[in-house]
């Protein structure tokens, strides 16, 4: 099955590191490049199923250029 | 103006601070007074290390600090939490009992403060514990460090206790104006991460500036210090003073710096120093975090460094906190020192003030034991306290009590809550700046304040039907007795 992010739902997430133990993978990080949400695929339900996580912290459909910026750039990145 | 004054400690404070000069030498002076332990199971990352790091900050009284070894997943790696998680565990870095009352920490403290001469060694680099190891290139934050998730809602993985320090980037070669603080930083990519401030604080400042003019800015995060250093790092000082000095000062003892391949000055025996740059007007999706008012921060664009090198101690320990709905390491890490200024400042104009506890939630509620001069008095110094720099916009709850009551002693508090406020006492004072993340503003950054007046009336009052107050024991001679009766109850004569 594919993995998505279980935040915005993008399918835009990279592995980030895998835990090993006995020389098998006992779980991997992972990280969404659109919501920059990271999680591991181990934790408890309520942090890593769409369907569990609080509706306030879900974050599809979001813009997220129109989030607020704590230190507004001086100007555009070069 | 420094005077060059040291403030003289006891014997057991100088055997303290000569002996600890690192996290490691901490923890094990800690485990000689049952006050550190090794957690002996299997942990998960998640939820095991936050539950355990909530039951061990609980007992604010002697909680202990607790070490991680058996993080399934990351062999071989190490976490350290709770290190300044209880009252008993900042007595013994002072160099006092650990059952110290809560107040007699708060005059150590007090008593500390007019020390003013920097007492910083150099060590050189090659020499340096923090540089027995070196990474430049295939960075990863995941690989290095065994992290996790502070709480459920968090945006991703914390660092949540390391003290950044940075150059000021239009006078790089200032001193002073290197900055020391704690910042939530999150990490990111395998070698980035985002470090929150605000306009308002020494790095935010520093962030803009670096913008503005198109200047690089280094940061040093600094992971596992010695215990005076996140202890003193977050206690507001001038911006052309040095929290290093600072710290060093307070512990009335050395401590020793290094350099970082980046130029700034660090701590030589830090357990892991991650040298970054800021992306200069690159942000990332920040949060949310669980925040000290015990509810999280929205998620925000935020400043985005990319890690240049990491140094790291050999079987480095990542020291980190549990954060969130009180009571948590937070509140006990930066209690005293947020109480002190605030005493110091209006000590100045009111020689009256007895203690000021301003322990809850970064000083969101503060409690004032203050000598009425006159009738009303302490509604005056309430006002004061309000317009010092953390008053302006932390104070939100002020109770002022009597100078005869410990407002580290939340029994006495409530008796003069119950006994001496009138409703008429209490004063609300709409529309005020606040603190953004304070959850009950009006709207973030504005909300009201509340002054409870729980001081004893006095003429030209109404004096009440029975105005006669009993005259309670208290004192050294009191608290002697205590002890005597503690030891009697552990079968002694
Ligand atoms: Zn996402």
């Amino acid at each position: 099955m594919k993995t998505i992010c279980p935040r915005c739902e993008s399918p835009g997430v990279t592995q980030m590191h895998a835990g090993m133990e006995d020389g098998e993978v006992l779980w991997r990080v992972w990280h969404c490049k659109d919501c920059a949400y990271t999680w591991r695929d181990s934790e408890p339900a309520e942090s890593i199923d769409p369907k569990l996580r609080p509706a306030w912290a879900q974050m599809k459909g979001v813009d997220f250029d129109s989030l607020r910026q704590v230190i507004p750039p001086a100007r555009k990145p070069t | 103006m420094a005077t060059e004054k040291v403030v003289s400690l006891s014997a057991e404070a100088k055997a303290v601070a000569a002996r600890v000069g690192s996290l490691r030498d901490f923890l094990a002076y800690l485990g000689e007074h049952d006050q550190c332990v090794s957690w002996p199971d299997p942990v998960m990352p998640e939820p095991d290390i936050r539950n355990i790091s909530v039951a061990a900050g609980n007992n604010v009284s002697t909680g202990p600090a607790v070490i991680f070894d058996k993080i399934r997943g990351y062999p071989g790696k190490r976490i350290a939490v709770n290190v300044h998680g209880s009252f008993g565990n900042l007595a013994l870095l002072l160099g006092l009992p650990k059952t110290t009352p809560v107040r007699e920490l708060f005059f150590e403290i007090i008593r500390r403060w007019g020390s003013d001469k920097p007492l910083l060694e150099r060590v050189a680099p090659e020499k340096a514990l923090v540089n027995e190891n070196r990474i430049d290139k295939n960075i990863n934050l995941y690989d290095l460090l065994p992290l996790y998730r502070i709480n459920a809602n968090d945006g991703g993985f914390y660092i949540g206790k390391a003290c950044v320090v940075s150059r000021d980037p239009l006078d790089p070669d200032n001193f002073g104006k290197q900055n020391v603080g704690i910042y939530r930083i999150q990490v990111m990519g395998p070698d980035t991460f985002t470090l929150l401030s605000i306009p308002a604080h020494d790095m935010g400042r520093q962030m803009l500036m670096a913008e503005q003019h198109g200047k690089p800015l280094k940061v040093s995060v600094m992971i596992g210090n010695h215990p005076a250093m996140p202890m003193f790092a977050a206690t507001p000082v001038g911006y052309d003073e040095s929290e290093f000095a600072y710290a060093s000062q307070m512990m009335g003892a050395p401590l020793r710096l290094t350099t970082a391949v980046n130029g700034t000055d660090i701590l030589a025996d830090t357990e892991m120093v991650i040298e970054g740059e800021l992306q200069l007007n690159q942000r990332e999706v920040e949060g949310p975090f669980g925040e000290f008012p015990g509810s999280y921060s929205g998620v925000r664009k935020v400043p985005l460094f990319r890690v240049t090198g990491v140094s790291h101690r050999n079987n480095p320990i990542f020291e980190n906190i549990y954060i969130g709905k009180g009571w948590t390491e937070h509140d006990t890490l930066i209690g005293l020192n947020t109480s002190a200024p605030i005493y110091a400042q209006l000590k100045k104009d009111f020689p009256e003030v007895a203690a000021v506890n301003a322990l809850y939630q970064h000083g969101l509620t503060g409690i004032i034991s203050v000598k009425n001069r006159f009738s009303g008095f302490a509604k005056s110094v309430a006002m004061r306290a309000l317009g010092t720099p953390h008053g302006t916009m932390y104070l939100k709850n002020l109770i002022l009590v009597d100078d005869n009551v410990d407002p580290f002693d939340l029994n006495q508090v409530m008796w003069a809550l119950s006994t001496r406020t009138r409703a008429n006492d209490i004063i609300v004072i709409p529309n005020m700046p606040m603190v953004p993340i304070d959850p009950a503003a009006e709207v973030p950054g504005k909300g009201h304040r509340l002054i409870i007046d729980a001081t004893s009336f006095m003429a030209p009052d109404n004096l009440g039907a029975d105005p006669h107050l009993v005259d309670r024991p208290m004192g050294p001679e009191i608290d002697a007795l205590m002890q005597r009766l503690n030891e009697l109850q552990k079968g002694g004569v």
